[in-house]
């Protein structure tokens, strides 16, 4: 159930992502894709984050004057680096979503960036000022979406750390003084 | 449905990570290598789906901004409309002079034996879609190839050229615009035959801002002076519009000059353009042997 509503998540910010532009300027410096990537990646759900961060990408950059696949790079790697960091730190709390989420923002830009000056393809924007104004629009924006999010589901907590772990082994204590009989 | 255990998905995401990254590796390069001559299916098929979305949002959107705008006009209409009267009267005297200087050349194109004929087509489209990643600046128009657009068709506005067809779907097609850095347009300073300064005018990274190399420093040029396609190309035709000369860093004999242009159309506001269904001339069998030449299907 959680997979359909990812995926339409997923559905509504590409078709979003594809006409914001038109209707007010500055939404372009807002991801909506990366943030949904980023949701399901802190979910742990590894495997889903990074087929939407493929197909994601894709969607975007085939309407984009980008090179096609470029956009596609950067949205897996940082699915996989987000996944790979929800599976070693507890990322359950909204407050600590937020650093992960610039941090993926950053990343995103740097990868595009970096991609299309090797293949001989320099992106119109200004490096510093687009990302700046990325990290800013996407990490307000998807910090709002996660705590809408945690508040429809806040009568029932996600998965707890316990159930990905394997409980630790209780040793019974055993009275020092009767260790002598 | 095969329920997978947690560690077998953590032992399967990285490969799966490097196909993907494979994948989407080796899409870039073939995107990079047929960036003019190439047509992406993806990119075809992508724009087909976006346009039932980006065509009722941007109709929905233009309507009500233009609600807004009529609203705000009304203040300005009164004053609008006496100038505009008198601007009808003078433009009536005009309009007669050109229809007696237009019976003159019906009357001497007769006299030499020509046939008039119009150099291009035009056809209006709209943009219904701009681009979705902050880093790029192209533009979706809602006409395709059952309209007739082909790649690389040329792409203008009533100011002059704003840049030409980079991808083709049915109904729809991407517009990449003069101003990105890796575009290229043969120009001429002034008029064509009356100027030898010849150049290429690529983008610059600003939205505002063209520039023309490879101008020779030994021609005079001046700012305020406009420039014009050449044609040489082989994309767009001979004398469009593509701006006027903001700035010059004059050069030598030896050194060309440094020239800065304004683009003639307002880049960032348009909302409708033309598609000139122009195709350029076939070149010949050595151009198209040169490892440079853009190939054409």
């Amino acid at each position: 159930m959680e997979g359909v509503r990812l995926t339409i998540a997923l559905i509504v910010a590409v078709a979003l992502q594809w006409t914001l532009r038109n209707v007010f300027e500055p939404l372009m410096y807002i991801d909506l894709p990366l943030i949904v990537i980023v949701y399901a990646a802190v979910g742990r759900n590894t495997m889903r984050a990074l087929i939407f961060g493929t197909a994601a990408g894709l969607a975007v950059d085939a309407l984009s004057g980008g090179l096609l696949g470029a956009g596609a790079f950067a949205k897996t790697l940082v699915a996989y680096i987000v996944s790979e960091i929800a599976r070693r730190v507890y990322l359950d709390n909204v407050l600590l979503r937020i650093p992960v989420l610039a941090g993926a923002c950053i990343f995103d830009d740097l990868a595009v960036y970096v991609l299309h000056n090797m293949f001989g393809q320099p992106p119109v924007g200004d490096l510093l000022i687009t990302a700046a104004y990325s990290l800013i629009g996407t990490t307000v924006v998807g910090t709002m979406i996660f705590l809408l999010l945690q508040s429809f589901s806040g009568t029932t907590p996600r998965k707890r750390k316990s159930d990905f772990f394997p409980p630790r082994r209780n040793t019974r204590r055993r009275n020092p003084i009767r260790l002598g009989k | 449905m095969v329920e997978r255990s947690q560690t077998e998905v953590w032992r399967m995401a990285p490969w799966l990570m490097l196909a993907l990254l494979f994948i989407n590796f080796a899409l870039m390069a073939l995107d990079a290598r047929d960036r003019t001559t190439g047509q992406w299916v993806v990119r075809a098929w992508a724009q087909t789906a976006a346009d039932f979305v980006q065509s009722p949002v941007t109709t929905i959107s233009s309507s009500v901004s233009n609600y807004f705008t009529s609203i705000s006009n009304l203040r300005s209409a009164q004053d609008e409309n006496t100038i505009l009267k008198e601007r009808i009267q003078e433009l009536e005297v005009e309009i007669r002079q050109k229809e007696d200087l237009a019976a003159e050349n019906r009357r001497l194109l007769s006299l030499l034996d020509l046939k008039e004929q119009t150099q291009y087509r035009v056809l209006t489209a709209r943009i219904i879609g701009r681009d979705p990643s902050a880093w790029f600046d192209s533009s979706i128009i809602n006409r395709g190839s059952l309209d007739g657009v082909k790649l690389n068709m040329p792409i203008v506005t009533g100011g002059g050229l704003v840049g030409r067809v980079t991808a083709v779907s049915p109904l729809t097609a991407q517009v990449d615009l003069i101003t990105r850095d890796k575009s290229g347009v043969g120009a001429v300073v002034g008029e064509i035959g009356g100027s030898n300064a010849l150049g290429v005018v690529s983008g610059t990274s600003k939205k505002d801002l063209l520039e023309m190399r490879y101008v020779s420093g030994s021609v005079e040029v001046s700012v305020g002076q406009i420039v014009y396609t050449t044609g040489q190309d082989g994309i767009f035709p001979a004398g469009l519009k593509i701006g006027e000369i903001v700035n010059i860093v004059p050069g030598s004999a030896t050194t060309p000059h440094q020239i800065q242009i304004r683009p003639a159309s307002r880049l960032d506001s348009m909302q409708e353009v033309g598609v000139l269904l122009y195709e350029p001339p076939e070149k010949t069998d050595f151009e198209q042997k040169l490892p440079n030449a853009v190939k054409r299907n």
